[in-house]
């Protein structure tokens, strides 16, 4: 099982340990990652919003350098799999799209021919193949009740994301990270507005306030149901939650906080990775409490 | 320099609106900010034209989240649309500072974050050196699709 591991921005340069428990979990679980100079995706959020000709003609040149690697790509964050799938998408399907990109990319030698596929790195984990390897290998279950946070651009639009994998209303509710976190011994924990946006995006372009506010009514029924830690698959959801409980609880004096993971943080701890292998060490919100009270330090 | 929305986004698709709003009644950003709402979005779109919608600034105040798209029951490409009037909006000088900033950043460096003391933080966590973007190859992607028509860098 081999991957051109596609990293984006914010996770190497914001979050590298996210980047550290992904290299040290995937070695674990028999994924060979290959590293590639790509450029930024670039997010959904911002240049598809200003100028979509560039963005989709970007993205088909980091599509087209792991094409001429002759490798599929799995990205880690939800907005690089946002765009990086729908341009292959688009770029697949539209004669008229793809002559253009190919035409503005002619004279760097790439070519887009439509020859891999996009998927994410919970989507890889999810494989029978590897979910056998991990209950293998695993020395260390986290009994702790988890609430998911999958991330809007992960699953939506359904039909681009997820075509193969639509209910007969044509809609996809995403169950693979509680599954997976079930299998390392987790308590996966429904909340009201599971799917609930963080408002990263609307933080980041417009109003940051705003963007905060949709945290903390998202931790309004996150603690409603006594959940003591989030698990996301983003780093952009990441930092919302993390530096955002900090942030509000700024104003809100009497804010609860719960800390937040990557995903494969937590997949990193349940194979015996300490907690400053995985990078938990240097979240904001901090977990060491609630790690040592199912016995990890 | 205008671009008709229409050659990004099937008119037609907006008489499709019966204006049920459960669009807007989804939609997170209007919860907490002043957004235009997606249902509004549509009628303006239908009643006033879409040039009226592009220089209004309520318009950038949205998640991206898509759920308005996903609930219609209409299968309306919301999205679709929301992309086409801001591409339109920010040709014409519509567009928030930040975004721009963020745009201008990505234009320069081909990446989206400020990299700063990265070799020691990425070393911290026992990780090599990132590797370099191939900045030129960037650089003549947006030179070629004309971004610089629209936000300069």
């Amino acid at each position: 099982m081999k991957y051109a591991l596609y990293l984006g921005c914010a996770i190497p340069i914001k979050y590298p340990g996210f980047e550290a428990a992904t290299r040290k979990v995937c070695e674990r679980l028999g994924i060979e990652l290959v590293d590639l100079p790509f450029a930024c995706c670039p997010p959904p959020t911002s240049l598809k919003m200003v100028h979509y000709d560039s963005w989709l003609a970007l993205a088909a040149l980091n599509l087209c350098r792991a094409e001429e690697a002759g490798l599929n790509m799995m990205t880690l964050c939800s907005g690089c799999v946002n765009t990086l799938k729908e341009a292959n998408h688009t770029l697949k399907k539209s004669d008229s799209k793809r002559r253009k990109v190919n035409r503005i990319l002619e004279d760097q030698k790439h070519h887009f021919k439509g020859t891999i596929e996009v998927t994410h790195i919970l989507d890889v984990l999810y494989q029978d193949s590897v979910i056998e390897k991990l209950i293998k290998e695993k020395v260390q279950d986290l009994p702790i009740r988890i609430g998911c946070h999958y991330g809007c651009h992960y699953f939506r639009p359904p039909k681009i994301m997820y075509p193969e994998e639509l209910s007969e209303s044509e809609s996809y509710v995403p169950v693979k990270m509680d599954h997976l976190l079930s299998i390392i011994g987790m308590e996966p924990t429904e909340y009201s507005r599971k799917f609930l946006c963080c408002g990263s995006p609307l933080g980041a372009n417009t109003d940051k306030d705003a963007g905060y506010a949709i945290v903390k009514e998202k931790l309004r029924y996150i603690q409603e149901r006594n959940i003591e830690a989030l698990s996301v698959i983003c780093p952009s959801c990441f930092e919302q939650f993390d530096m955002g409980q900090i942030a509000l609880s700024r104003k809100f004096k009497n804010l609860a906080k719960i800390p937040t993971f990557y995903l494969t943080q937590l997949v990193g701890l349940s194979l015996g990775m300490s907690p400053k292998e995985v990078g938990v060490d240097v979240h904001r919100v901090k977990s060491k409490k609630l790690l040592e009270g199912i016995g990890i330090s | 320099m205008t671009v008709k929305i229409w050659n990004f986004f099937p008119r037609e698709a907006l008489y499709e609106c019966y204006q049920c709003a459960r669009c807007t009644g989804s939609c997170p950003a209007l919860e907490v900010a002043p957004a235009l709402g997606p249902r509004e979005t549509i009628l303006k779109c239908l009643n006033l034209g879409h040039d009226q919608v592009v220089e209004d600034e309520k318009l950038w105040v949205c998640c991206t989240c898509n759920v308005c798209e996903d609930r219609c029951p209409q299968k309306i490409p919301i999205s679709d649309l929301l992309v086409a009037l801001r591409n339109s909006a920010a040709r014409r000088g519509n567009i928030p500072d930040k975004l721009k900033i963020a745009i201008e950043l990505l234009a320069k460096t081909g990446r989206s974050m400020i990299v700063h003391q990265l070799d020691e933080m990425r070393a911290h966590h026992g990780l090599a050196p990132l590797l370099p973007v191939p900045i030129d190859e960037v650089r003549e992607i947006f030179k070629k699709t004309r971004l610089d028509e629209v936000v300069e860098f």
